[in-house]
């Protein structure tokens, strides 16, 4: 829009404001060249329409020179125009307006209350966020000139958006209850955005919603006082109830200049230097949103990481969060992911995005280091994982395989060898029994070989059958204690404690000379915990042999800690904590 | 007592020794099988008094296979066998409504006849 232009809009609404107010002042030029002037007869009935009117054009005028781009200046004075063109409609009632002029106020004044409800859904940005929102007010300016038009058809022109009488008073019902309708739904939405938003929502909404709500109780008391018939006392409340609209519109906007100043504070406390994590608080707190979120870009992964290196997601399209990236967009530094209701404080994110630059790089590194030793935790679990599979592979092949045919050529061999003792060839029976026994021996080590590479049980019962199975084959006696709950644990997981059990157990059994051992299982606080203790020697050593380092690792890859107390007098206790859901 | 058996295994050269070792003791084998599901419908078509049912099957677990046979009308008595030791499989072998496990090493006359006895 030129300059121009604006200018001529804000002399068109100041003119209006002037017209409104002459038009109730009567001049008369006296014989002797003085003037006289009296009030007009319907002058504090007009009051009703020129003071919230007037009120809503100047602030929109202060609105819209502060904020040019905003659309709620220009709003705030459609609202003041349609209000003081129900003005001119009450002049008519008097004979000062033509006849041309009063069609088009009838279609022209009932729209301020849709003016008004749209500047509602729109406070503080201007523009209408959610798709309902917007569907339903072009509907209401659809449908209110409409209804205006009903009303003048049936030879009621004026009724509708007078606030000077109930909605219901007029003499059309269809007019009416079509334009109470829409007013009524736009309440509800004005409410429900105030519901549904969040904290930065509410704060920036706060000047114009507790204002809104008495009005709203105006027009529920108004439609009553059909009924009660003292909708005058009404009346004359309403109009100061509307001039607070305005005000709080410029207070919404005017706060936001002053909230700079909390960009200042958030100066203050970098100078003090703020700790990666404390950078989001403090910048939630500066722009008056606790939903705020930093989003780091990581130029490797090229994704948005949170602080702990995981990625984030930013929203888009039509979203309650709005987004602003940091930097060159090409590689961005961070974004920030608001409340929409802060998109129009764009000047106030700008500067506290550049007072919080230097510090959003420092932390971006910390996150691309923490996001780079995720991804090696993740890939360590996932060769772990993957060596597991091929464990299984191998002793589901030694089982299928190998032990399947010599387990067939035994039984072909007991075969064997009861023919011939059918026939009683004892020499060749005998023969047959030593190579069933050599047979039978080499099944076992295959079966233990097997074991060892990946135990059936725990596939196929689960870690604590496993390890009373191995408890079990253990040559010192071990009691096992505690439970790990009904659920089992994750394969990962339980291969993970399974094999830190067997490496304890085996240990314990060829250095401790312990007596006795003890296995305990416990599951609390989102940890699966296993201990396993012997009352030998002790001397275990993580820094000798690749057994309990092997452990260790194994532990970690799946996010868990193994610990080690070994000493001369109170034996080894190997500790072994994973976490699980 | 002369027992009608279905022998279940996925191996044939197993099968056909089982065969023998059952036919040598006196039962009549009615059929084999050697999935799962054949299991299930042979078990329901013959009536089979013992089901021989290997628990390392391509299709269903053995285990399950035992399971579903216990809900029949007329359940056979079902004998598990596998390459594998009992101590595999852990207290699933108690839940599964069979009779009793042979590991197939141990698999004779004797074991079995001691197993049906029992």
């Amino acid at each position: 829009m030129t300059t121009l232009q604006r200018r001529i809009i804000q002399a068109g609404a100041l003119a209006m404001i002037a017209l409104a107010c002459f038009s109730e002042v009567k001049f008369t030029i006296l014989p002797g060249g003085g003037v006289v002037w009296e009030l007009s007869p319907d002058w504090y009935g007009a009051l009703v329409y020129i003071v919230p009117g007037s009120s809503f054009v100047l602030a929109g005028l202060i609105a819209w020179s502060l904020r040019p781009r905003n659309r709620v200046g220009l709003l705030m004075m459609g609202v003041g125009v349609g209000l003081l063109a129900g003005d001119a409609l009450l002049q008519h009632s008097v004979g000062q307006v033509s006849r041309p002029a009063e069609v088009l106020l009838d279609f022209v004044s009932p729209l301020w209350a849709v003016v008004l409800i749209h500047l509602l859904l729109a406070f503080p940005g201007g523009r209408l966020v959610s798709r309902l929102d917007r569907v339903v007010v072009r509907s209401f300016y659809a449908v209110v000139p409409l209804a205006a038009l009903l009303a003048v058809v049936a030879g009621y022109p004026g009724g509708l958006g007078r606030i000077s009488q109930p909605v219901f008073d007029i003499e059309v019902p269809a007019a009416g209850s079509i334009y109470l309708a829409c007013l009524v739904i736009g309440s509800a939405l004005v409410i429900r955005r105030w519901f549904l938003g969040g904290h930065a929502r509410r704060r920036s909404m706060s000047p114009v919603f507790w204002p809104m709500v008495p009005i709203t109780v105006f027009f529920v008391l108004a439609t009553a006082a059909v009924l009660g018939g003292s909708f005058t006392v009404l009346a004359t409340v309403f109009p100061l109830l509307l001039v607070a609209l305005p005000v709080g519109c410029l207070i919404g906007l005017l706060r936001s200049e002053l909230d700079m100043s909390s960009v200042g504070d958030l100066v203050v406390k970098l100078s003090g230097g703020l700790a990666p994590e404390q950078l989001q608080p403090a910048l939630a707190q500066a722009l008056h949103d606790p939903s705020l979120e930093v989003a780091y870009w990581l130029p490797a992964q090229e994704w948005f990481a949170d602080l702990e290196g995981r990625r984030i997601e930013l929203p888009t399209g039509d979203s309650e969060r709005a987004v602003s990236v940091l930097g060159d967009p090409a590689s961005p530094v961070a974004a920030l992911v608001f409340d929409s209701s802060l998109v129009d404080e764009g000047q106030l994110i700008d500067t506290a995005a550049a007072a919080v630059h230097l510090a959003l790089q420092n932390a971006r590194l910390q996150v691309q280091l923490r996001a780079q030793l995720e991804e090696v935790r993740q890939s360590r679990a996932r060769l772990v994982e993957a060596a597991d599979s091929e464990r299984q592979r191998v002793e589901r092949d030694l089982h299928d395989g190998a032990q399947q045919q010599l387990v067939t050529l035994l039984l072909s061999l007991q075969d064997t060898k009861t023919e011939a003792m059918r026939r009683s060839d004892l020499e060749t029976a005998t023969l047959i029994d030593a190579n069933i026994a050599a047979l039978r021996e080499a099944l076992g080590e295959l079966r233990e070989l097997a074991r060892g590479i990946h135990p059936t049980i725990l596939t196929q019962a689960g870690l604590v059958p496993a390890i009373r199975s191995l408890t079990e084959r253990c040559p010192i006696p071990v009691e096992v204690t505690g439970e790990l709950g009904d659920a089992r644990l994750a394969p990962p997981l339980e291969a993970a404690l399974y094999f830190v059990v067997s490496e304890a157990i085996t240990n314990a059994v060829k250095y401790s000379k312990g007596r006795r051992m003890c296995v305990s299982l416990g599951r609390s606080s989102g940890l699966a915990v296993v201990e396993v203790s012997d009352d030998g020697v002790g001397g275990a050593d993580l820094s000798v042999g690749s057994g309990l380092r092997g452990l260790t690792d194994r532990v970690a890859a799946v996010g868990g800690r193994l610990i080690i107390r070994s000493d001369h007098t109170g034996g080894t206790t190997i500790h072994a904590e994973v976490p699980c859901a | 007592m002369r027992e009608r058996v279905l022998i279940v295994d996925d191996h044939v050269g197993f099968r056909r020794l089982a065969r023998r070792l059952l036919q040598a003791i006196g039962h009549e084998v009615v059929g084999e099988a050697g999935t799962g599901a054949e299991a299930l419908s042979e078990s329901r078509r013959l009536k089979p008094d013992l089901v021989l049912l290997d628990i390392q099957l391509p299709d269903l677990d053995g285990l399950a296979v035992a399971a579903r046979l216990s809900l029949e009308p007329e359940p056979p008595a079902v004998v598990l066998i596998s390459s594998r030791d009992a101590a595999d499989y852990g207290p699933r072998l108690l839940d599964c409504g069979a009779r009793g496990f042979i590991a197939k090493a141990d698999l004779s006359a004797e074991s079995l006849v001691a197993l049906l006895r029992a």
